[in-house]
């Protein structure tokens, strides 16, 4: 194994090879456009073959293996995969997004892009409290770039305000919880940090650990959109562009998960069981998944404006997911039947495909002159353009869970999780959770069934929206709609690699056989 | 054989792909196409019928041998496989979806015009969910094929439908969403239940599940007595028993079933009254029977009352209706009522006659709602006050209806009687009161249907005016017809008479009508020993309880064999005890 410091650095450096390849582009296209006037199709060829460059990259390297007590970051399957699938998804969102902003922003528009690209995919390979809060801010601020940059008016003004407010106050929120964990162990490092706790320390201080986990999954919480941090987002989504609230349906969700994963659940589930740490953060999770679920699928029912229903629909997907959270903070890593983690995983990645598809239908039917703003104005699309809606018919089938589409493995995926826990000390609870969340998931199928007994049922409308060409959208849109299905059929390499994800962020192998600087902290404590 | 198996499943949704691949087709090619699917895929059933060894009790046509584990891992992960087999009960279930399906495509012949490539692809699609539903060995994949059956009946009632196409669509898939969500929780449940105290592992195969379940109760006490509520046996059976019960429907949760079936096209009501309802009693005895035995005993008497007032309350509703559908949609309620309380006499005698039900009750409201397609397709009305003596103008007609309406009247020598009567016999061992109540629905059931003959097809004639509305050509924008209907044969004065395809589409079922009433054993044969399996842990908690309490009035146990009556029941009895 790696012993020098100076190794350990090197290795850090080849994992976030991709990042610091997405932030050098990035930062060249956003000075470049200030001197520089070309196309718009310049600078999305540009940021396609950045990212493209980043995803080879990573296929390449692979998961490196480093010494895990004393990297900044890691390049564990957990980190492959959740990296992968961000720079899968942010050329999805790419793809999306071409032809949505005018030339003179263009290069200030995709560099944002790409710099969230790089800061979410930090948030999945971050070992440190530190590199994961800089990874979560890395998004942040060019995601206010990106509400401020591309319409000029009252309502974007509103959102991007209110998006920036509350998400500095979420940021302090977190950073207070970070603060927390450190102060636990004293070390920054997340894998010493579950080690120690689960191996040493046996958690002492439950109640400082008790305030770390509520903070962080607070501050977290505003990030998925999690009750009661929820109520920017539809406001947010309604007064932003189309693919800005595809992109923040998807990505401050899928690292705000990530984050969650790397944190706090494995320090708990390492924890001394009998601490009563757990439990309180199953009861935590339990009743925010289950306000989140229910909060965000009854208030859908009564959106018309699309926007604000996928908006309330990501509310409700962020209450399933953290049935996962609730879950993971239970389980051991030799737990053989489904993990937490790998139902958030599954979860996740259906989600990406088959949220990216619903909005990128809307992108493809909008016109600056013809926006599609209602359900209503998706009337009779299956006559006036039936690619459309079959592939919005197959995204919003997913979302509701109906087999055999991806959405609804991952919804067996974490109730079986649940179901799996049975036994446990919370056993009732992770079960009432599954059945809530089953009727949950029975009223939220009504809200997508809606769009599609409108989109099939009813007769277009005299103005209909008139379908154009785009290939970028309609290639992605196509793949969205492709791999809802194709991963529905055959899921099971994407449930092997879930597992393997889950697996990886869980274990924290002996200190005792490498040697690294923290190691030997461990070591030392643990062996007074 | 096993692969033909699969291609029986598969080869419809072939069909469907070719159809979806191809919308503007007219519809005279779609509905060629797809008959020949249906034909090509009811041959094949045909063959695996014929195949099908009766007195086998492991599934057949099972890849991987008789044993298991069946088919293939479909994800390796949670050992969830791709396993398709048939046994006693679902060979006859997968037969009847077959069959019925030519009926349903014959049905639409004519009346669907509207986008019918889409149609005829959307019923393909569903003859695939309900064929890999019967056929499937694993609770992953049976439940995968029961929630995909809902979008293309989704479709095909929301499209084609009548007036109140959508809210009926939407009451339908919604009402049957939430009860199979939580089955699909039962049924984790009882996986990790037998992952977590069986001897077998984790496994989702069906026959794997049933067999280890039963010696669950060995390593964890808790599991084989329920003597409350919160017994887990209890648990588990209300858990599945939601969506089951939705299907089926039974009494409280039927409210979807009228609405969904008056508001269906012809084929999509024969195939809902016909095979959909069966999944729901397929899945009732195929988990929650075979499954969780001592939760059922334990819910006997609320099980019991829900079966008997859905046989009353289903039989008295449908006197009250004058909508000839609404009529035999409510017909459904109460001999579906039947179908369940078989079941839940927990005895070979009721369970065999449960099994038959389902596929008699398939074949008869099968063709009744064909029937009702051949009088709407000609008078645009299903108003019993509006039409009598319909025996003048449609003799052929005539002719099924009324056989099919005697066969679904149970009248002795056709198919209703040797289903029904076992039901009769197995409730009356189990529970006197029960039998005695179910027999009046059954004197109700022929109250109903006869008074419904008497009024349409006896009589002077008198033939509704809707007909006469809609000239020859005049089919109005597909928008503003719900059922695309008005062939062009319905002129003044005339009505076309019973075409080809109509005859040929009810000529099997009336030919299985009186094939199954003449010589019952064709089908018991089969099902018994698959029910003897069934039945065994009830047979013993039975003995269990008679050692303990002494015989309650000798009416724990199933009658016997001498008391049984008629020939094919004794057989029933007597090989089906052990």
């Amino acid at each position: 194994m790696i012993t020098s410091a100076y190794d350990v650095a090197r290795q850090s450096f080849v994992i976030l090879l991709p990042e610091i390849l997405l932030l050098v582009a990035a930062t060249a296209m956003m000075t470049a456009g200030a001197f520089v006037r070309v196309p718009r199709r310049v600078w999305y060829a540009t940021s396609v073959a950045a990212l493209g460059a980043a995803l080879m990259v990573l296929l390449a390297q692979g998961s490196p293996a480093t010494d895990p007590y004393s990297s900044v970051a890691l390049g564990d399957a957990f980190s492959f995969f959740s990296r992968v699938l961000l720079a899968f998804s942010g050329l999805i969102m790419l793809a999306l997004a071409h032809d949505q902003v005018d030339d003179a922003r263009a290069a200030e528009f995709f560099g944002s892009i790409l710099m969230i690209q790089a800061g979410s995919m930090l948030v999945a390979a971050a070992n440190e409290l530190v590199f994961l809060f800089v990874g979560l801010e890395l998004v942040s601020m060019p995601t206010y770039l990106l509400l401020y940059l591309s319409r000029r008016n009252a309502t974007t003004q509103e959102a991007a305000t209110k998006y920036f407010f509350l998400s500095i106050f979420s940021s302090g929120l977190l950073l207070f919880g970070l603060a927390y964990l450190y102060g636990l162990a004293g070390v920054s490092n997340l894998k010493a940090l579950a080690y120690l706790s689960g191996h040493v320390l046996g958690m002492p201080q439950g109640q400082f650990a008790l305030i770390a986990v509520v903070f962080v999954v607070a501050g977290l919480g505003f990030r998925v959109a999690a009750v009661p941090f929820h109520f920017y987002a539809p406001d947010v989504y309604q007064g932003s562009p189309t693919v800005i609230a595809a992109l923040l349906s998807w990505v401050p969700k899928a690292i705000g998960f990530f984050a969650m994963l790397r944190t706090v659940t494995a320090v708990v589930a390492a924890g001394d069981p009998g601490s009563g740490l757990a439990h309180r953060a199953v009861v935590l999770a339990w009743v925010v998944a289950v306000a989140t679920m229910t909060l965000g699928n009854t208030v859908a029912l009564a959106q018309d404006n699309l926007k604000r229903l996928l908006a309330y629909s990501s509310i409700a997907h962020a209450g399933y997911l953290m049935i996962g959270v609730a879950v993971a903070f239970r389980n051991r890593p030799d737990s053989p039947f489904y993990l937490g983690a790998e139902g958030i995983l599954f979860y996740l990645t259906a989600y990406a495909f088959m949220t990216l598809g619903a909005f990128g239908v809307i992108i493809l039917l909008s016109t600056p002159e013809r926006p599609v703003e209602t359900v209503d104005d998706l009337a009779g699309l299956a006559r006036t353009h039936p690619a459309s809606a079959l592939a919005m018919a197959l995204c919003l089938f997913s979302l509701a869970g109906i087999p055999p589409l991806a959405g609804f493995w991952g919804k067996f995926a974490l109730f079986a999780s649940a179901f799996g826990l049975g036994r446990s000390n919370d056993g009732a609870l992770f079960q009432s959770l599954a059945v809530i969340a089953v009727l949950n998931s029975a009223v939220g199928a009504y809200y997508y069934l809606r769009i599609i007994v409108g989109m099939y049922l009813r007769p277009p409308t005299a103005d209909a929206p008139v379908p154009r060409f785009a290939w970028p959208t309609s290639v992605a849109v196509a793949a969205c709609a492709l791999l809802t299905v194709l991963v529905g059929l055959f899921p099971s390499p994407l449930i092997t690699a879930t597992r393997n994800a889950a697996l990886s962020v869980m274990q924290q192998p002996d200190p005792n056989a490498p040697a690294g600087p923290v190691a030997t902290a461990a070591r030392s404590v643990a062996r007074p | 054989m096993e692969i033909l198996l699969v291609l029986t499943v598969f080869i419809p949704v072939a069909g469907a792909l070719a159809l979806i691949l191809a919308p503007r087709m007219d519809y005279r090619r779609a509905r060629v196409v797809a008959l020949g699917t249906a034909l090509v895929a009811l041959g094949f059933t045909a063959v695996l019928m014929l195949a099908f060894k009766p007195g086998v009790t492991t599934p057949q046509f099972a890849l991987g041998g008789p044993e298991g584990p069946y088919g293939f891992l479909w994800m390796e992960r949670a050992s969830v496989r791709f396993a398709l087999g048939l046994d006693g009960i679902s060979v006859w279930l997968f037969g009847l979806t077959s069959l019925l399906m030519i009926t349903a495509i014959f049905s639409s012949w004519e009346p669907i015009r509207d986008r019918p490539a889409l149609h005829y692809a959307l019923l393909l699609a569903l003859e695939t969910g309900l064929l890999g539903l019967f056929a499937s060995l694993d609770v992953v994949l049976f439940y995968v094929f029961f929630e995909f059956t809902l979008i293309p009946l989704f479709f095909l009632i929301g499209i084609w439908g009548g007036p109140e196409r959508r809210r009926a669509s939407i009451t339908f898939f919604l009402y049957t969403l939430a009860g199979s969500l939580l089955t699909l929780l039962g049924v984790i449940a009882l996986v990790v239940v037998h992952y977590q105290y069986g001897t077998g592992g984790l496994t989702f195969s069906i026959p794997e599940l049933t067999r280890g379940l039963a010696t669950v109760g060995a390593r964890w006490p808790d599991w084989a007595k329920a003597d409350s509520w919160t017994s887990p046996q209890v648990l588990i059976f209300l858990l599945l028993f939601a969506g089951f019960a939705i299907k089926v429907p039974m009494f409280p949760f039927h409210t979807w079933l009228p609405l969904a079936h008056v508001e269906a096209p012809t084929a999509g009501s024969i195939l809902l009254a016909g095979v959909l309802l069966k999944v729901g009693s397929y899945g009732l005895l195929r988990f929650n029977m075979a499954m969780t035995p001592a939760g059922a005993r334990f819910l006997f008497p609320l099980l019991a009352t829900l079966a008997v007032v859905g046989v009353l309350y289903g039989a008295l509703a449908a006197l009250a209706q004058s909508d000839v559908k609404r009529l035999i949609a409510y017909s459904s309620v109460s001999h579906m009522g039947f179908v369940v309380l078989g079941m839940f006499a927990m005895n070979t005698t009721g369970m065999n006659g449960s099994a038959m039900q389902m596929i008699n009750h398939g074949l008869t409201t099968g063709a009744l709602f064909a029937c009702v397609g051949v009088i709407y397709e000609r008078y645009h009305t299903r108003e019993m006050g509006e039409m009598s003596g319909l025996w003048a103008r449609l003799p052929l007609f005539t002719f099924f209806f009324i056989l099919s309406c005697l066969g679904s009247a149970a009248l002795p020598g056709l198919n209703g009687f040797v289903g029904e009567f076992p039901i009769l016999v197995g409730a009356f061992a189990r529970h006197r009161l029960s039998a005695v109540l179910a027999s009046i629905g059954m004197i109700l059931g022929a109250y109903y249907l006869l008074w419904m003959l008497q009024r349409v097809v006896f009589g002077p004639l008198r033939e509704p005016h809707g007909h006469e509305e809609h000239e020859p050509g005049d089919v109005p924008p597909p928008e503003h017809t719900p059922t695309g209907h008005a062939g062009p044969d319905a002129r003044h004065g005339g009505v076309r008479p019973v075409g080809w395809h109509e005859v040929a589409g009810l000529t099997p079922l009336m030919v299985f009508i009186v094939l199954i009433g003449v010589v019952p054993d064709m089908d018991f044969n089969d099902t018994r020993p698959t029910i003897a399996a069934i039945a065994l842990p009830y047979q013993r908690m039975d003995e269990r309880e008679e050692e303990q309490d002494g015989p309650r009035l000798g009416l724990s146990r199933p009658v016997a064999p001498a008391d049984a009556a008629d020939g094919p029941l004794t057989q029933v009895e007597s090989k089906g005890r052990r």
